[in-house]
């Protein structure tokens, strides 16, 4: 089993990346490698089994552009194979038509996605997330300077029952696409939602018990009767 | 910049709101300047300024920092506004300003001293050039409000004056490149023999070369991205440093500060690395201001860190410590559970840390605990930790994701009720570490942990007695 985190020297803000913990916690013996920006991905040349994208600033976001877009086909091509992709925060823009600043100039993104972000850098967008993948709940935190727009309803991660989806507007939050899964959620997603954990866990082929079940799940089950309790 | 009728009915609404707040025995120290700001939005570029204004900015320290430059002037008689005790947004900063001028709105004091919220800077800097800006640090602080540092940087590149002289860490490389443009002044500490070769803490906002991508090389690490450093490929490294401590002698608490040939020693009033720092700050801008070395030493000797933030008690032989931890903030955070760590002795550690602002607020987003080093309370020194508030069954799985064992960790919902379970055999400390919004909660805990301490001490010497007699 191998996961690849992309660029963790850059893209690792509001400690995301103990979804790359956790699930080390949960999955002991697989192997974790750590690409820098510098280095060619692993993903170019090898079978990875999972591929992880940290939120970023907006300057490295251009920078992981430049970096990811050589490398598009065979995102696509992964993609398509159902490899395990997860992006949090604003990781999932890079993958987007483009990104829009203020001034209305545009950063093109990889295109992958037919969707595209605005940004607001004096508006700082936060709320909670409660919603429905699949059989389970989500829950989540969303801190973001940007909105994206574009149709994902073929391809929802989260219907949203409170909180926004991908904009203001939306109540269909994130990506998802065959096994890969993109969301504005950040923070530790992996430790909230333990049972979406285990699908990750079962998306990549095992029957893995998520570790530190039984805390992780009284954790998740009072914050999803405290979000309830929200207006 | 051209008063105006606006400008005079804000002045005098302001000040006269103030008066009136004052005879309601309410604090007049933010709504007189909201009050301006909502009737002249450019208030704070009319009113009149004194000839020096110090601004005090970043993400750690800049409370401490202002509190002591403020002493040390008052002590040497200087006189000056300040907004020690009102907000460091543009109202809090325009309240401090009224109340410096006459009423026509001119300044009747020569200097300020201005804390600056950062994220504060489009709203205060193009109205009001500091004559010196000091940027303690930059790290990552909330989330939720200031996102991530390359934000706050840009921002204070942005909006810094460019006739401001910037007083600036040079062991910062994220505070040290802000407004490249500015005169600057650097202040830091040399090589230390705790300084470490790799870092060990979870959050490092700059870990490669902003310039060239390749990653950093540290010289010496001190915490988080503090420390000295290079970029192997380019020319991107660590300033040389204007205000270099060449010694610090822990034992007798004494500094030697380096600035050209000159070398001088000062009176250290704390052991801690981040207040180190914040004195090294206040030496460097009070020199800058004029002061000599025996005016800035013989005030600064009488200074104590605020009672809010620390305090020390000892209780029967047991020493309780408050200490502020700020929630929601990972580095402040992180350094304060690097101190108890590596504090002497047993101890246990009561972690008071949600922040109850926000969990007023409905909820609270705890993605924070994930950059804050929580591994540093693995520590076999560490006997008991006693994990309380709404976001206790979160806090306990980020202690296990510490790696540290279930066995020593207590935690339950009700802050209180959780203390009866704190075992004190054999502690030598007891630690409170508690939020900005818990002040109320962390005085509570440390009456009840004074009593169990003197009842415990009360129990043990009649049961020696008995014994004796028996």
């Amino acid at each position: 089993m191998k996961i690849e985190i992309l660029f963790p020297e850059f893209c690792n803000l509001y400690g995301d990346m103990f979804n790359m913990k956790y699930l080390k916690k949960c999955i002991p013996d697989a192997e974790f490698i750590e690409t820098a920006l510098e280095e060619e991905p692993a993903f170019v040349k090898e079978n990875v089994n999972l591929i992880y994208l940290g939120p970023m600033t907006e300057k490295t976001q251009e920078k992981v552009i430049s970096k990811l877009l050589p490398y598009k086909t065979r995102i696509i091509e992964l993609i398509d194979k159902n490899v395990v992709f997860l992006f949090t925060g604003n990781a999932l823009e890079v993958l987007g038509n483009y990104i829009e600043n203020e001034d209305g100039t545009k950063i093109d993104g990889l295109g992958i996605f037919d969707v595209y972000a605005k940004r607001d850098m004096f508006h700082r967008h936060n709320s909670f997330l409660i919603g429905k993948y699949e059989d389970i709940e989500i829950i989540g935190f969303k801190s973001q300077f940007t909105m994206l727009y574009g149709n994902n309803t073929d391809m929802t991660f989260v219907e949203v029952e409170k909180g926004i989806g991908i904009n203001k507007e939306s109540k269909l939050e994130g990506i998802k696409k065959n096994n890969f899964i993109g969301t504005y959620l950040i923070g530790p997603l992996l430790i909230l939602n333990p049972l979406f954990t285990k699908k990750i866990l079962e998306m990549l082929g095992l029957n893995n018990e998520v570790a530190l079940k039984e805390d992780t799940m009284a954790a998740y089950e009072a914050r999803i009767k405290e979000l309830r309790k929200l207006g | 910049m051209k008063k105006g009728f606006k400008f005079y009915i804000a002045l005098w609404g302001a000040k006269f709101g103030t008066v009136l707040l004052k005879l309601f025995r309410r604090n007049a120290t933010f709504f007189p300047g909201k009050f301006a700001l909502k009737i002249c939005p450019d208030f704070i570029g009319k009113v009149g300024k004194p000839k020096t204004i110090i601004a005090v900015t970043g993400t750690n320290g800049k409370t401490t920092v202002c509190n002591m430059i403020e002493d040390i002037l008052k002590d040497n008689n200087y006189v000056f506004i300040d907004n020690k005790y009102g907000s460091n947004i543009d109202a809090g900063i325009t309240t401090t300003l009224i109340s410096g001028v006459s009423f026509m709105g001119k300044s009747k004091k020569d200097l300020a001293v201005l804390e600056v919220d950062e994220r504060s800077a489009p709203k205060v800097y193009p109205y009001l050039t500091p004559t010196y800006l000091v940027c303690t640090n930059l790290f990552r602080d909330s989330l939720i409000r200031n996102a991530h540092t390359e934000f706050i940087s840009g921002i204070l590149t942005k909006y810094i004056p460019k006739e401001t002289t910037l007083i600036l860490n040079g062991d910062d490389l994220i505070t040290s490149n802000i407004a490249p443009e500015n005169k600057r002044v650097y202040f830091g500490i040399d090589k230390l023999d705790t300084d470490m070769d790799k870092c060990e803490n979870l959050s490092r906002d700059i870990i490669a070369c902003p310039k060239c991508n390749t990653k950093l090389v540290y010289d010496y690490v001190r915490y988080n991205h503090i420390g000295k450093a290079h970029c192997p490929k380019c020319d991107f490294k660590s300033p040389e440093v204007d205000y270099l401590v060449t010694n610090l002698n822990l034992k007798n608490m004494k500094l030697t500060l380096k600035n050209g040939s000159l070398e001088e020693e000062y009176d250290l009033i704390s052991d801690n690395i981040i207040n180190i720092y914040n004195i090294v700050t206040v030496i460097t801008v009070l020199k800058q201001i004029g002061l000599s070395k025996e005016q800035i030493n013989a005030s600064l000797k009488k200074q104590k860190i605020v009672d809010t933030r620390y305090s020390e008690e000892v209780v029967d032989g047991v020493k309780v410590i408050t200490h502020l931890a700020k929630g929601m903030n990972p580095i402040a955070c992180s350094r304060v559970f690097d101190y108890v760590r590596k504090y002497k002795g047993n101890k246990v550690v009561i972690l008071l840390l949600d922040d109850l602002h926000e969990a007023a607020r409905g909820s609270e987003n705890t993605a924070w605990q994930y950059d804050t080093d929580y591994e540093f309370l693995n520590d076999d020194s560490i006997k008991q930790i006693i994990l309380a508030g709404v976001r206790y069954l979160d806090g306990y799985v980020r202690l296990q994701m510490a790696g540290i064992d279930k066995n020593k960790i207590y935690y339950q919902r009700d802050e209180i009720s959780a203390l009866d379970n704190i075992k004190l055999d054999e502690i030598e400390t007891v630690f409170i570490l508690h939020d900005l919004y818990s002040m109320e909660l962390k005085d509570a805990a440390k009456k009840k942990i004074e009593v169990m301490i003197r009842n415990k001490e009360e129990k043990e010497s009649r049961d020696s007695s008995q014994e004796n007699r028996e």
